[in-house]
């Protein structure tokens, strides 16, 4: 059996899956001050009536880092950083203890000047004297070599109870978000791991004494014993849950639209071939750019809680909540009293509604019923249009080959996956303005509890091979090799599959089932003068997110 | 977070899946390296910088620039219709008011293409900055136009285009012809009788480091550029005057290129040659994102940049001197002496030999611009090469007046009727007609 816990930002969801489907559902309040005793409680209460030594894994989404990072409950880091030429990495300084130290590393992962190592220790000595206790290591293109790293790690030493070393958190090249990651990781590090010991003995209470697990934004988890050392990875879970729900819920196949309408917005994430489309780059967290994976999911401030305005005759909703739907006793009409108006819904108190929307007759040439309509059509719009911008962005990214430019594949979602409180209420607005099928899953109240449960792990690695400098490197599992000249593409490949399901084995996830894919492959002539001197090879593989296959087919209801 | 000046869009185009051949410096290495700084740096989490993906520029966009024969599919791959599609996109941006200013980091290159294509030349099939202008001024209402091609080779290509459109300014400063490829680009190469002084020559003698190339922009070009008054200017940014080209002799550093679009300050720059992929590559395109979007480019230099060893020997700075002066008189004197002009309503004829290096095809022409006080001129080229037999190509450009209309399309009857063409093919800007006969 598996337990999914989601810690969101009003409930904390948690639920059991067996063979038999969902066995138990339980929902209480989160409470921010006290995350441990939400999660607690509602483990406590969804295992009322199941055996919990026959819970196999748990896997949590926790808010914990997110929150902690949003409101600056960090701990202070010292991030020591060098650059080479570029841009000046002075404007990318994270946090008050930020050294810049000489040291330069190029493209291909050459040294080109020593790192001052003098200096190193200078900043360490300060830093450690001003009562900065964590580190981040961080050099540009650390990923081609992160010799550099290594060493301002050996040079902190015992001063430091924990270092990120920026090579460790990712394989892609992006050195001002590789920093801000890398601040972010050692900043709730510590808080983090305090959290992970709790949840341990409060799980351990309940007698489960299955696998503990933590969900990330790609959709996937992490052991999380392993995520101790990379907790940043745990941020901006939430809207992953949900997805991942939808994914358990029903056979998605083909390009989709996942729709989830929630009280003050509504999230919105695309399938490209049943599989959901992960971000390029990485989320952004406090308006700074990180490395961390995360499904491609947008918000607009559009849900059944968002207010209806009135301005100079003209309707619109949210994107300000002004308090609940007066149907639920709120004093402003909401999207919710719109469609309780028009008789799409009959949700609480129905005269409440009735009363809001006729209210506003008064400051309107309109009929209450044309408002009503009206605040639907723009939701129904406003959300129609933000598909259309986010898949037109899909379809517009940047790609680099004759081939991918001229037969390159273009998402059409053919199918609406609606979820949230007002999804039957809007299921045939919606349905009609897409112009697709569309489907409610049953279950949908929890998918994001269901989402966390089913979730399985993912890892991304990406391999780099020199052949003229005899060089393999796979920065985040921490892998460098040497390789003969003769190497190849296709050795590559199979190495980094290989690689990728050792890696899956060293943290403790020995499933037969990990679907390892290659994203893309790479491999150039090298030339000098008329010569070919060696291959520049990339590959870059996952674990795709998906859900566990032994449950995929227990739950399809849709 | 950084923030852009002007709001800089990048269409980036590596081809890589596309070579001339596999140790060709055209190649699909050439901008691998390129990317990997561009993406270590962050240059598109940069609040304003945006990445592009090309268009794909169609027969027609390629018809109304060039003279293709015997046909815009014979003498072009997918991979000329992509780049110059780049081109295109890049000009979009910024006259569609999207973008403030554009870099079409594409390949393959084009400035070495002509008037009339019959192969492959200086790595170049079709003239991807040329297909750009001629887009841009059939769909937007734009007049004047300047490029400046800052390409260690002189751009022929583009001159020839060019040679008789009094509308488009075109300035090249390269590596002085007399010591590289093509072997052009003199300063008294200054137009064709309706556009003297609409081409602009400076040749740099080789070893000209970042002091000459800024004193030339700021001394010659800047002055020449605020006579002109252009709607838009563009800079066709060649990046093989740096001093690791393996092709070229200059001294020409990245903090340089970056400081030379600083204060260009183009609306659009398309890449052309550069092919030190690995030591200069890189950090040239660096510092030319970085100034195009107004964004501070102090700390970018090559790995090996060492300033005392490229320090510009002061016999150039003075040769330089004394040549600006020439090139301002010629802008600004000699060319608006019409002495030995002909009178209108007479053919001015050029012959021309022309060689392409790339596919080793030879090619002469004749080339019969109408002298017209009305209108840029019908243009009538008659050309055959070691490819194709002679062939006729007839232009009504844009604007054109009665009587260079009438008098194209009696060419062009003329030459159909005679049959003594093997490939004819009419560019009518007036009526937008793009035909072969």
């Amino acid at each position: 059996m598996l337990l999914g816990v989601d810690v969101g930002g009003t409930h904390t969801d948690a639920v059991v899956i067996g063979d038999g489907g969902v066995l138990a559902f339980a929902k209480v309040v989160t409470r921010h001050d006290h995350l441990l005793s939400s999660v607690h409680e509602a483990i406590e209460k969804v295992i009322e009536n199941i055996s919990p030594e026959e819970i196999s894994r748990v896997n949590l989404s926790t808010t914990l880092t997110t929150n902690a990072i949003i409101e600056n409950k960090i701990e202070d880091v010292c991030v020591i950083v060098s650059a080479g030429p570029g841009i000046d990495p002075g404007y990318y300084t994270m946090g008050k203890h930020f050294y810049n130290v000489d040291g330069e590393i190029d493209h291909r992962g050459s040294e080109i000047v020593l790192i001052d190592v003098k200096e190193v220790e200078r900043v360490v000595k300060k830093s450690h004297k001003d009562g900065v206790r964590v580190f981040a290591a961080v050099t540009k293109f650390c990923t081609r070599n992160p010799l550099h790293e290594n060493i301002i790690k050996d040079r902190i030493a015992d001063q430091a109870d924990f270092v990120t070393m920026g090579h460790l958190l990712s394989g892609q090249l992006n050195f001002p978000r590789r920093i801000a990651t890398a601040y972010f990781n050692s900043a709730v590090w510590r808080l983090y791991n305090d959290f992970a010991d709790a949840i341990k003995s409060s799980i351990e209470s309940h007698g489960i004494t299955g696998d503990i697990h933590v969900l990330k934004a790609d959709g996937g988890t992490i052991p999380m014993e392993y995520s101790r050392k990379t907790p940043v990875e745990s941020i901006l879970s939430g809207p992953a849950a949900s997805v991942m729900g939808i994914v358990g819920l029903c056979n998605i196949s083909g390009d989709s639209i996942i729709l989830d309408i929630g009280g003050t917005s509504t999230d919105i994430a695309v399938f490209a071939d049943g599989a959901p489309l992960v971000e390029r780059e990485g989320i952004e967290l406090n308006a700074n750019p990180t490395l961390v994976r995360a499904l491609k999911t947008s918000s607009i401030g559009i849900g059944g809680d968002s207010a209806i305005h009135l301005q100079d005759n003209r309707i619109s909703v949210g994107p300000s909540r002004l308090g609940p739907a007066m149907a639920d006793g709120g004093s402003i009409p909401t999207l919710i009293d719109a469609l309780n108006y028009t008789g799409h819904s009959s949700y609480g108190d129905i005269d409440k509604s009735r009363a809001g929307i006729e209210s506003m007759q008064a400051k309107s040439s309109m009929d209450a019923k044309t408002i009503a309509r009206s605040a639907i059509d723009y939701s129904v719009t406003m959300i129609y249009n933000e598909v259309q911008r986010i898949v037109e962005s899909i379809n517009q990214r940047p790609v680099y080959t004759i081939h991918e430019l001229l037969s390159g594949k273009k998402v059409e979602p053919g199918h609406l996956y609606i979820m949230g409180g007002p999804a039957n209420a809007m299921e045939s607005l919606l349905s009609e303005k897409f112009n697709m099928q569309t489907e409610v899953p049953e279950h949908f109240r929890v998918a994001n509890a269901i989402g966390a449960a089913l979730a399985r792990t993912t890892v991304e690695i990406e391999l780099f091979a020199d052949t003229e400098h005899c060089k393999l490197v796979i920065p985040n599992i921490n892998v460098m090799k040497k390789i003969s000249i003769d190497y190849t593409l296709d050795r590559a490949k199979q190495d980094a599959i290989e690689m990728l399901r050792d890696h899956l084995h060293t943290i403790g996830i020995n499933e037969d089932e990990n679907d390892v894919e290659i994203l893309d492959s790479s491999s150039f002539n090298m030339v000098r003068g008329f010569e070919t001197t060696g291959q520049n090879i990339r590959v870059r593989c996952q674990v795709k997110p998906g859900v566990m296959h032994r449950y995929r087919d227990i739950l399809k209801q849709c | 977070m950084l923030k852009a000046k002007n709001k800089l869009g990048i269409v980036f185009f590596p081809a890589f899946d596309w070579a001339i051949s596999p140790t060709h410096p055209e190649r699909e290495e050439r901008l691998l390296y390129t990317q990997d700084q561009l993406n270590e740096e962050g240059i598109f989490d940069i609040d304003g910088i945006v990445e592009y993906k090309p268009d794909v520029a169609t027969v027609e966009d390629i018809d109304r620039t060039h003279f293709c024969f015997p046909d815009v599919d014979h003498v072009t791959t997918e991979s000329h219709l992509i780049s110059a599609g780049g081109a295109i996109k890049s000009a979009k941006l910024v006259l569609d008011g999207e973008m403030d200013r554009s870099f079409a980091l594409v390949r393959p290159p084009g400035h070495h293409a002509m008037k009339v294509v019959h192969g492959a030349r200086g790595f170049c099939n079709i003239n991807i900055e040329a297909v750009m202008i001629e887009y841009i001024r059939e769909h937007y209402n734009v007049k004047k136009i300047a490029v400046v091609d800052t390409d260690c080779h002189h751009g022929d290509g583009t001159q020839d285009i060019y040679w008789h459109d009094p509308d488009v300014l075109y300035i090249s400063m390269h590596q002085d012809g007399r010591t590289l490829y093509p072997g052009s680009g003199f300063m008294q190469e200054t137009g064709g009788p309706n556009a003297l002084g609409k081409t602009i020559n400076i040749p740099l003698p080789p070893t000209t480091g970042d002091e000459g190339f800024n004193y030339v922009i700021d001394n010659v070009v800047m002055p020449i550029l605020k006579d002109f008054n252009a709607d838009i200017v563009i800079n066709s940014a060649g990046q093989d005057n740096h001093y690791s080209d393996p092709i070229t002799n200059m001294n020409f550093s990245a903090q340089g290129y970056a400081r030379l679009n600083d204060h260009l300050n183009p609306d659009i720059a398309v890449l052309e040659g550069g092919y030190s992929i690995k030591g200069a590559l890189p950090y040239i395109n660096l510092g030319i994102v970085l100034a195009m979007a107004g964004v501070d480019y102090s700390y970018v230099r090559e790995p090996d940049y060492k300033y005392k060893d490229l320090k510009q020997d002061p016999r150039i700075t003075k040769y330089l001197k004394k040549m600006s002066e020439q090139v301002l008189r010629i802008y600004f004197k000699d060319s608006k002496d019409d002495t030995g002009k002909l009178m209108p309503g007479n053919y001015d004829v050029r012959k021309k030999e022309i060689y392409y290096d790339t596919d080793g095809i030879r090619e002469s022409q004749i080339e019969s611009i109408m002298v017209c006080e009305d209108c840029r001129g019908v243009l009538k080229i008659e050309t055959m090469s070691s490819v194709n037999p002679l062939c006729l190509g007839v232009e009504i450009p844009i604007n054109a007046c009665e009587r260079c209309i009438s008098e194209g399309y009696r060419i062009l009857n003329d030459g159909i009727e005679k049959e003594r063409f093997t490939h004819v093919q009419l560019i009518d800007r007036v009526k937008k007609k793009y035909q072969r006969y």
